[in-house]
């Protein structure tokens, strides 16, 4: 299999002693949508950090993280960096600008990209979430639907070539929920969705990887496993309403 | 409540002081302070004239005059705690009022500049005046977590408000250090998180 991102035997404990990753494995194929599911605390953050490499915090990962067969070390974490885009659970981490242009320009920026394809990049990824107009805005006075998406736009300036997304609906409203799902439709990269938006899940990804205790529990098509009612109520999570009967929003492209 | 004191209601209301260019603004602030610090004391036309001054910016700014005022309170008792000492001082006690009509005028004119200009625009202004990069940073992040930090700071007053039953002030000095140890430890594990995203966006 053609891979994006391979992860091998990894293993994780934070310094409190929590034993976060007990060995997890699995591949993701290029323009693959892959939902990541848990309860809380079953690993799915620690993955994703990993795979930017923001974790392990000190040198020495145990297990292999290889990003288009380049393994994530403190040598090849710029262009790592570049490769994966992260967005974060919380808005207000991720947008440390005071205005939104500024914010989405930070990644580009950082990049050492020329002005002129920065202010191009930052009007293209703003256009791309729906916030053309809002490149002056204070970040601070957005919504928290606004927030999520001028966060989106902060990674898609930097062009990765996978998104790995931390609860991307969390604290959003019903319709700020199907615009944002509509909008990660439209991106073409490959995808790697940790939530509990089991919806979310059935309607954008077509593998499932579900995880507890730090441990890869179930590999499979996404309807396969998020049907699997047993297993779903085994790793506290249920069997979405989407499956049980037809939602009246459910082919909304917003 | 705390908004009250920190907010930022009252930033840029619509008045011709938006318009006016922000490295304008903050190059005269500027020069009003110098002077206002160097002047000597006997030279009193420059602090009516100033204060005039100051007085019809006001107005222009719209800006609510208990808003103002507010501002004044919580950033004066460190200048006029000096000028109290001073106060009584034997020898200096005349000058007392110099130093607090020269800490108002400096306060009232910062007050200003920062509530009729966007901090970003001043954030640029700095950038363009070559302000070593890392202050301009540090300084961006602390204005977009301040507020952050007070909404913080108010959704867990309000929730201790909420399950406080006792009107005792030794249990409100205890829940409020509490409160306080909170936000400096969520402060710092969010000031964790904001690093991370910036280093997953490229941050060297």
């Amino acid at each position: 299999m053609n891979t994006a991102l391979e992860i091998t035997n990894l293993r994780y404990r934070y310094h409190d002693g929590t034993e976060a990753l007990r060995g997890v494995t699995f591949r993701v194929a290029p323009g693959e949508c892959v939902g990541l599911l848990g309860p809380n605390g079953s690993g799915k953050s620690t993955v994703l950090l990993h795979l930017n490499g923001l974790l392990p915090d000190k040198p020495g990962l145990d297990g292999t993280v290889r990003i288009f067969g380049q393994s994530v070390t403190p040598e090849s974490i710029e262009t790592i960096r570049h490769q994966v885009g992260l967005l974060f659970q919380d808005p207000d981490d991720q947008l440390f600008c005071p205005t939104v242009e500024e914010d989405v320009a930070f990644g580009p920026q950082q990049l050492g990209l020329e002005d002129a394809v920065v202010e191009t990049r930052v009007r293209r990824a703003l256009a791309q979430v729906g916030l053309a107009d809002y490149g002056s805005r204070a970040t601070h006075h957005l919504s928290h639907g606004e927030k999520r998406r001028a966060c989106l736009a902060g990674v898609l300036a930097c062009e990765p070539l996978v998104l790995a997304l931390d609860e991307p609906t969390s604290d959003l409203d019903p319709r700020g929920r199907r615009e944002f799902k509509a909008l990660l439709r439209r991106i073409d990269a490959t995808k790697i969705i940790a939530t509990h938006d089991l919806e979310l899940v059935a309607e954008l990804c077509s593998r499932a990887i579900v995880l507890d205790h730090g441990l890869v529990v179930a590999d499979g098509p996404v309807l396969t496993l998020l049907n699997d009612e047993q297993l779903m109520l085994a790793h506290d999570l249920e069997r979405p309403h989407i499956l049980r009967h037809h939602h009246p929003h459910s082919d909304d492209s917003a | 409540m705390i908004d009250d004191w920190v907010g930022h209601h009252h930033s840029r209301p619509h008045s011709p002081l938006s318009h006016v260019p922000a490295a304008l603004k903050l190059g005269v602030a500027i020069a009003i302070i110098v002077i206002t610090v160097l002047v000597p004391g006997t030279r009193v036309s420059w602090f009516v004239g100033a204060s005039i001054f100051l007085a019809l910016v006001v107005l222009i700014s719209r800006l609510p005059l208990l808003f103002l005022l507010k501002r004044l309170a919580l950033l004066s008792p460190f200048v006029l705690g000096v000028a109290l000492l001073n106060a009584l001082q034997p020898v200096a006690g005349a000058s007392w009022w110099n130093v607090a009509v020269r800490s108002a005028i400096c306060l009232l004119t910062v007050i200003l500049v920062s509530n009729t200009t966007p901090f970003s625009s001043i954030l640029r202004v700095l950038k363009f005046a070559h302000v070593p990069s890392l202050l301009v940073t540090t300084l961006a992040l602390m204005h977009r977590y301040l507020f952050v930090l007070t909404d913080e700071a108010e959704r867990m007053r309000r929730a201790r408000a909420s399950r406080t039953f006792t009107r005792q002030h030794g249990a409100r000095w205890r829940t409020l250090a509490t409160v306080v140890s909170q936000l400096f430890i969520r402060g710092s594990e969010r000031a964790e998180r904001i690093y991370d995203a910036m280093c997953a966006r490229g941050w060297k």
